[in-house]
């Protein structure tokens, strides 16, 4: 059949009804005619409909069924809020451990510097032996060079924790890396949820999308309070027995 | 063990590796070489005479475990005492680099004493051996 005789089939009649009582003045006909006319449309248009959001509903259910939608909503974003949280609290505890030392670290060398400053000055009177001053530099000058074997010492082991203090970047970077990939992964997830909306994205290529890589033997990053931290060890002395339980 | 010791530093951060650099120069050691993964650590030992490795795991290209895995399967580095100094803590990851050969393993973040013991260590059973 073709287009215009199908189109003469669904709506001559009415289409004539609506002519006739339009030519005609009958209100009451014509929106007679007019209630055939829609609800006709809508049987027609209704079961395309009906298609159309199952399709979309199906297709919804299988976006979050094959795309880790509901993991990543489920544990994934909130871990990473931790993840973050844990950033911060290392950074912090970082930045006051590194500042602590330095505070440590000022009054010694403030201090030599004084012991330094009034020694210099006692030296000029020690070759004349002039003055208490002068006499006593001997002695000043051994209590300075005691003191300062042990404050450089202890300057040079708060330098030393300072330099460990920055261990932090490295568990820091590697968390945050972490959450930068699941950013990246939840970018690409929202990119095919609009072009899936849109119509023009299929569940095939959905299926395509890479999983995450949680692989052990290439390494996790560090332990996270609250984040997947079964199986991990506690500290060095955990690790020392597992070892030696294999000989180490 | 003389601080002339050739050592490799494998780490993806550099921060990390002038972290360790430091400590093995307080500690005596001088000669410090540094790779940040084991595709660029392999070939130096390979090509050098490194008497210590001490390693990452967590890196871009070759982890950790990949070089010791090497390593051990290289006939010519066979007994090269490796550390690991990682954060990776997992009891299972432990026990497959106790079985790959691991001759230490340190977790971070680590003490500077830490540190030492376990160099110290690790030289001990190895002239021992």
């Amino acid at each position: 059949m073709s287009q215009p005789a199908s189109l003469n089939a669904r709506y001559r009649t009415t289409v004539d009804a609506l002519q006739g009582a339009l030519d005609a003045g009958n209100e009451a006909a014509f929106r007679q005619a007019f209630e055939q006319l829609r609800e006709g449309m809508s049987a027609e248009f209704m079961p395309e409909l009906k298609r159309i959001t199952a399709s979309a509903q199906e297709a919804l259910r299988r976006f979050r069924e094959e795309t880790r939608l509901d993991a990543l909503a489920a544990n994934e974003v909130p871990d990473a809020r931790k993840r973050l949280a844990h950033v911060v609290k290392l950074t912090e505890e970082a930045a006051h451990r590194t500042l602590d030392l330095v505070e440590r670290s000022g009054p010694i060398v403030d201090q030599a510097a004084r012991d330094a400053a009034d020694l210099l000055e006692a030296w000029s009177a020690y070759p004349h032996r002039d003055g208490v001053g002068g006499s006593l530099w001997p002695e000043r000058a051994h209590a300075f060079l005691e003191r300062a074997v042990k404050d450089t010492d202890e300057v040079r082991g708060n330098l030393s924790e300072m330099l460990l203090a920055q261990g932090y970047q490295d568990l820091t970077g590697q968390i945050t890396r972490g959450v930068i990939a699941l950013v990246g992964e939840l970018e690409t997830m929202l990119g095919h949820l609009v072009r899936l909306s849109n119509g023009d994205e299929t569940m095939r290529s959905l299926r395509a999308l890479p999983a995450p890589v949680n692989d052990l033997s290439r390494g996790i990053g560090p332990t996270v309070p609250g984040v997947q931290d079964g199986g991990s060890v506690n500290d060095q002395d955990d690790i020392d027995a597992l070892l030696k339980s294999f000989g180490g | 063990m003389s601080n002339t010791m050739k050592i490799l530093v494998v780490d993806d951060f550099s921060t990390m590796r002038r972290i360790v650099k430091n400590l093995l120069q307080e500690l005596g050691y001088s000669d410090i070489t540094e790779a940040d993964d084991g595709n660029t650590a392999l070939p130096l030992l390979k090509a050098g005479s490194f008497e210590f490795l001490i390693t990452d795991w967590n890196m871009p290209g070759m982890p950790g475990l990949d070089l010791l895995k090497a390593v051990r399967a290289d006939a010519k580095l066979a007994k090269l005492p490796v550390m690991m100094l990682t954060a990776e803590a997992k009891r299972e990851q432990i026990i497959e680099a106790a079985q790959a050969g691991v001759s230490g393993y340190v977790i971070k973040p680590f003490t500077a004493q830490t540190l030492k013991e376990k160099i110290d260590k690790i030289l001990a059973t190895k002239v021992a051996a």
